[in-house]
């Protein structure tokens, strides 16, 4: 929460400007009713004309200033919460973006997505109430408090024991309040969860007929956020009536014991008018009381929430030694490296090694969860390797500056993701300085530049989650362009060739020729590691068998088998027979 | 410190008509919907608890006369039993008091407790609604909008709904009683001087006018925004592994602080405004005060009314001021509300997936004969996909789709599964046109694997379970077993109860097809989808499956769309397609004597390689 609170120093002068405001506005609205009482006693009962003008005038100046107050008060304090809002958004998500997988893999998508809207939204609100009018309850209380004592301190002594008794019982209940709000956020996350996949799966939902599967199971998950929301609510909503009854008995008891010191002469039946009044009052105050009490105890939740993401830490970070290094000959090695992902304890890729030389074109094939993918997660640092060294230019890879490692890596994962926007920003997006030349250049390469051009508005045409139906291939030749833009020392195609039919990919994999990165290549197709210098086979996170295409015939049943599959028994021999 | 002092004056000032441009350029080109409609229709959905709302009604009756009533009575105790020293008289009104006091909490406490249910109820059931409503909607329309700006409805909007529901109903009516009061006895009192109190009425209307035109508009734009940034965050969020591969977090923080800055700017701006509503209401009240002293003033010289009334009069003006006051502050909570449930209406007004046709029937017994005649069919208005295509499949053919990418093979699937519905010509299955058959039956008899293989947050058997809801634990892993999954699914850390998180971590792609493949064997359909099923799996576990998979497509018709020929070879039918027309059909064989496209493709893919190597 104290971090929270630092979220506010940059606002201090507003924050202290919207208070002033604020209590400018209450004080005049406490000089009112003296103002009125002047004008009835002084002017109306006395008929004087003149003093029910003259103070007339000063209650309207009076009530301009409180005007003026209040208004320059909202700009205050919309300032300073929406401004709030925007910096708590932009420091989450900072901080998301610096989340490595591991960090991910404690928050689902869709509970950081209600963190940085709905949460945020919560604490904006509270901020807001609480520079316009949160301290107003409490100073009313306070003030009557005061007046009550003055006025004749045995009778307010009932008030004395009260309040306290109540402001106790309010931090009860408020702490309570807040666990339960955080099970409502929780909820929140969970309701945000189903339909987020609905509409990820809503062709597969459609296809299998599962609209009603899916209606029950966001039925269930809508019902238990209603539930929660009810019980917190009403949790709340029982200190409304509780304080009516405490405050409405100290009424009670401050008529009774009135009554007893009036007979026995230690108070005037005035005494007891007014101590009665400003008990009335506190019982108002209070009931606002009520409201602030839910306001703070769910921001109390949604700022825990918020506090949690920030207060992550980020296991993956450059080492004190990692420099902006330029990758100049691209070579890649592994080393005995070991890998299991977070939270499981099965080693995926296990005590790898090989060497990619510089400017060399390598296949990974292996069988489905052989470790081909998770060891492309390595090479940028995605995830950080167990045991063992990978590294590029002869250089483990943590000396190289995260950020800078990645600049220089051009990758293509495996599913593809597209962002909303145009096919030009999409593959600028490999690289922010890249002209509309280099685009088109790396769109030609990737063999989408002609497609492109059939679009209705071409390299202008929007695609991603709001745009035009592009098949699976065109997707993945996007997916390649982008990653061409930023012309790497390094490319690391994952499957990235898997919907294109083979001549596309054979004009593909010429194009790339023309590059002097060193390409690594993940397949699943014979012609694709044909077209390479070098192959690795991998199994089962280890590496079974290198070479080129032709020493692997000879050496590796596996890839006999392999390719014996893909081109059937003639042509199989015929291939051994070295044609 | 002075740019502090200042920068609340600096906020870019937008017209009403910038922000309208702005809201309804997001909202396609659908009519604005007023107010008081949307009103409406939440009215309508809290009436749907009419019974406890009466009940919440009565309870604010309660409360409102034991609050009004036990000041009365305290006033009353002083005068007369405090001052005239009558304790036994004090004792029994005590009593009463005590009485009304809990009656008063009691009322207080069940008008909180039902209305929070009517209002939670409200809410889930339009949530409900909405949900429901999405599932009935074409894939066009989700084709075209973004995930997280739709979730953002779900969530951000319908709490905005929440929030006010909870508070404004029970305030709105006490406001009123308290008015219908108040009113009452002044017009009792004096009637010249109500008129005088009544004159900041018009004032008030005009003033809150000015203001609501504004909020209204500004929360709407407010919620827009919000649902673009959550837009924004969801895609991502879910783009992570390129964002960081790529370690482009710079450009989309940059991005994203555009979208966060107009949040602000429209949060701002519906803020201050909606700020401004007390503060009207207070400086019209306190005018009101200072006309009554004044015109009272001069009509006690005058002998009209007694000073008295006057003095009364200044409290009641107060007290008619207060729920006026309160009722002002109710109505923008209102307006928020109002702009988060109009963009849940929304959606709910756009159009569902067409209706089946009247004539459609649901057919029990489907025999998966396949019939394509003449049909066209394009995305987009004045561009066709697919042109003129026509073939048959008998009942058990496997028929192949073959092309090169964005021939419209994937097309050929959106329209037999009727995800999309041809323009021209006609698709029938056993002879009858698949737009007289209902969606779901016609779904019902067909299995599909789809090109994104996508997995639900749950366990494995779950997952497969999706194919067929009511399979048992043992048809479950059998149908792993046939799709080869089981080997890999075995080595899991809780094999089949290994719990898949939302982003599949840990599991490859090609696992995921398997899966995807086991839930279409457990489905058991008479008309088999597969869309490059098999793309991400390796060759030497395709072998093994490919077994699984004509087992599986034996005595059912099967379309099959994949790159490599190889897997095709063995189809009944093989159809090329290229640039949405159906250029030649014909066995694997067959194809190959004609030396046609279907050679090319095929000399290409294995020949040319192989002898250039």
């Amino acid at each position: 929460m104290k971090r929270l609170f630092s979220f506010l120093t940059p606002y201090r002068v507003a924050i202290a400007i919207a208070l002033t405001l604020m209590l400018m506005e209450l004080t005049v609205e406490l000089v009112q009713p003296l103002l009125i009482a002047y004008i009835i006693d002084e002017g109306i009962l006395k008929q004087d004309l003149s003093v029910v003008l003259l103070w007339g005038g000063v209650l309207v100046g009076c009530s301009v200033v409180a005007f003026a107050a209040g208004v320059t008060n909202s700009f205050y304090s919309s300032h300073v919460s929406q401004s709030l809002g925007f910096d708590v958004r932009k420091r989450l998500y900072d901080k998301v973006q610096e989340f490595s997988f591991t960090n991910f893999s404690r928050f689902p998508t869709s509970s950081l997505i209600t963190r940085l809207t709905n949460d945020v939204t919560m604490l904006q609100n509270t901020v807001f109430m609480g520079l316009r009018i949160m301290m107003r309850a409490p100073l009313l209380v306070i003030g009557s408090m005061i007046m009550a004592f003055l006025i004749n301190p045995r009778l307010a002594l009932v008030l004395v024991i009260t309040v306290p008794l109540l402001i106790l019982f309010l931090v009860g209940i408020m702490s309570k309040a807040g666990k339960l709000f955080k099970k409502v956020q929780q909820q929140v996350d969970h309701v945000n969860n189903v339909m987020q996949e609905n509409l990820v799966g809503i062709r597969l939902i459609k296809v299998f007929l599962r609209a009603q599967h899916e209606m029950i199971r966001f039925k269930r998950s809508s019902d238990a956020l209603m539930d929660k929301t009810v019980s917190a609510l009403r949790l709340i909503e029982v200190t409304m009536p509780a304080i009516l009854l405490l405050m409405n008995v100290s009424i009670l008891v401050i008529l009774w014991y009135g009554s007893v010191g009036v007979t026995s002469n230690q108070a005037s039946v005035g005494d007891v008018v007014a101590v009665v009044n400003y008990a009335m009052r506190m019982t108002g105050a209070l009931s606002i009381v009520t409201m602030i009490i839910m306001v703070l105890s769910r921001a109390k939740a949604s700022g825990d929430r918020i506090s949690e993401v920030l207060e992550t830490d980020i296991d993956l970070i450059d080492k004190e030694l990692s420099e902006n290094r330029v990758i100049k000959n691209g070579n890649i090695s592994f080393q005995n490296v070991s890998f299991a992902y977070p939270e499981s304890h099965i080693n995926v890729i296990k005590n790898l090694s090989f060497t990619i030389k510089s400017g060399e074109r390598v296949s990974i094939i292996g069988a489905t969860g052989s470790g081909k993918s998770t060891l492309f997660g390595l090479i940028p640092r995605l995830y950080d390797v167990d045991d063992g060294e990978i590294r590029i230019d002869d250089r483990d890879i943590t000396a190289f500056k995260l950020e800078h490692l990645r600049q220089q890596i051009g990758c293509v994962p495996q599913e593809v993701m597209l962002f909303t926007g145009s096919v030009r920003e999409n593959i600028a997006w490999g690289d922010e300085h890249a002209t509309f030349e280099d685009i088109q250049e790396a769109a030609k390469r990737a063999q989408i530049h002609d497609t492109i051009m059939t679009l209705p508005k071409q390299y202008d045409t929007l695609i991603g989650q709001k745009g035009v139906n592009l098949s699976g291939g065109q997707k993945q030749r996007i997916s390649i362009a982008r990653a061409l833009v930023r012309k790497p020392t390094i490319l690391l195609l994952d499957d990235s060739t898997s919907a294109l039919d083979m001549k596309t990919e054979a004009k593909l994999l010429e194009a790339l020729s023309e590059l002097s990165c060193t390409t690594v290549m993940i397949t699943q197709k014979i012609s694709t590691t044909m077209a390479s210098d070098h192959i690795l086979l991998l199994d089962d996170g280890i590496l079974l068998a290198e070479g080129s295409h032709r020493e692997l015939l000879e050496t590796s049943d596996l890839y006999c088998k392999v390719v014996e599959s893909q081109v059937g028994k003639e042509t199989f021999t015929l291939v051994q027979r070295g044609y | 410190m002075f740019n502090e002092v200042t920068k609340p004056f600096r906020y870019k000032k937008r017209s009403l008509e910038e922000i309208d441009q702005a809201n309804s350029k997001a909202k396609s080109k659908k009519k604005a919907q007023n107010f008081g409609g949307t009103l409406k229709k939440i009215w309508h959905y809290l009436a749907m608890n009419k019974v406890k709302l009466s009940l919440v009604i009565v309870m604010v009756v309660i409360s409102s006369s034991m609050a009004l009533l036990g000041p009365f009575l305290v006033g009353m105790g002083i005068d007369d039993f405090i001052v005239k020293q009558d304790t036994d008289g004090l004792i029994r009104l005590l009593w009463i008091l005590a009485i009304i006091y809990v009656i008063h909490s009691l009322a207080t406490w069940f008008q909180a407790l039902w209305m929070i249910r009517i209002a939670q109820n409200t809410v889930f059931t339009m949530r409900t609604q909405l949900f429901n409503h999405l599932h009935k909607l074409p894939i066009p329309f989700f084709d075209k909008r973004q995930h997280g700006e739709l979730m953002s409805r779900v969530t951000n909007d319908m709490e905005n709904v929440s929030s006010t529901l909870n508070s404004s109903v029970i305030q709105i009516v006490s406001s009123i009683l308290t008015l219908v009061g108040t009113v009452s006895v002044m017009l009792y009192l004096s009637p010249l001087l109500t008129l005088i109190t009544m004159l900041v009425i018009p004032a008030m209307y005009i003033g809150l006018k000015w203001i609501t035109k504004r909020t209204g508009r500004l929360f709407k734009e407010q919620q827009r925004n919000l649902g673009e940034l959550n837009g924004y965050i969801q895609e991502t969020l879910s783009g992570q592994r390129i964002i960081k591969t790529f370690s482009q977090e710079k450009k989309v923080i940059y991005q994203f602080e555009e979208r966060n800055e107009r949040l602000r700017l429209a949060g701002f701006w519906a803020q201050t405004f909606s700020g401004f509503i007390p503060k009207v209401m207070n400086f019209l009240n306190n005018l009101s005060f200072a006309a009554i002293a004044l015109v009272g003033g001069v009509l006690a010289l005058n002998g009209v009314v007694s000073i008295g009334v006057i003095v009364i009069f200044v409290e009641y003006s107060r007290q008619f001021t207060r729920p006026l006051n309160d009722l002002a502050n109710q109505f923008n909570s209102l307006l928020s509300a109002v702009a988060g449930a109009e963009r849940v209406f929304d959606i709910m007004s756009e159009e569902e997936e067409r209706k089946d046709e009247q004539d459609a029937v649901d057919v029990d017994e489907l025999h998966g004969r396949v019939d394509f005649s003449h049909v066209s069919f394009g995305y987009e208005k004045d561009e066709d996909t697919i042109t003129d295509v026509s073939f048959s499949v008998e009942k058990g053919e496997t028929v192949a789709f073959v092309g090169p990418t964005g021939a419209g093979k994937t097309t050929m699937i959106n329209l037999l599964s009727r995800f999309y519905d041809a323009n021209e010509g006609v698709i029938s299955m056993d002879g009858r046109d698949i737009q007289t058959i209902t969606r779901s039956s016609l779904r019902s008899h067909m299995a599909f694997v789809l090109q994104d293989s996508f997995l639900f947050e749950g366990t494995i058997r779950e997952n497969i379970r999706y194919g067929r809801l009511n399979a048992t634990d043992e048809e479950v892993e059998k149908a792993a077993q046939l799709a080869n999954a089981a080997s890999f699914i075995r080595k899991m850390p809780k094999q089949f109860d290994t719990y898949l998180q939302v982003d599949g971590q840990g599991i490859s792609q090609g696992q995921r097809q398997l899966i995807a493949i086991a839930r279409a064997m457990l489905a058991d359909p008479k008309i088999l989808v597969l869309d490059e099923a098999t793309s991400s799996i390796d060759t030497i576990t395709e072998i093994n499956i490919q077994e699984a998979l004509s087992r599986l497509m034996e005595g059912r018709t099967s379309f099959v769309i994949a790159h490599r020929l190889n897997t095709v070879q063995n189809a009944d039918q093989i159809l090329v397609l290229n640039n949405g027309e159906l250029i030649e059909r014909g066995t694997h064989q067959k194809l190959l004597q004609q030396n046609g496209f279907y050679a090319d493709l095929h000399a290409s893919q294995l020949k040319e390689k192989m002898i250039s190597d």
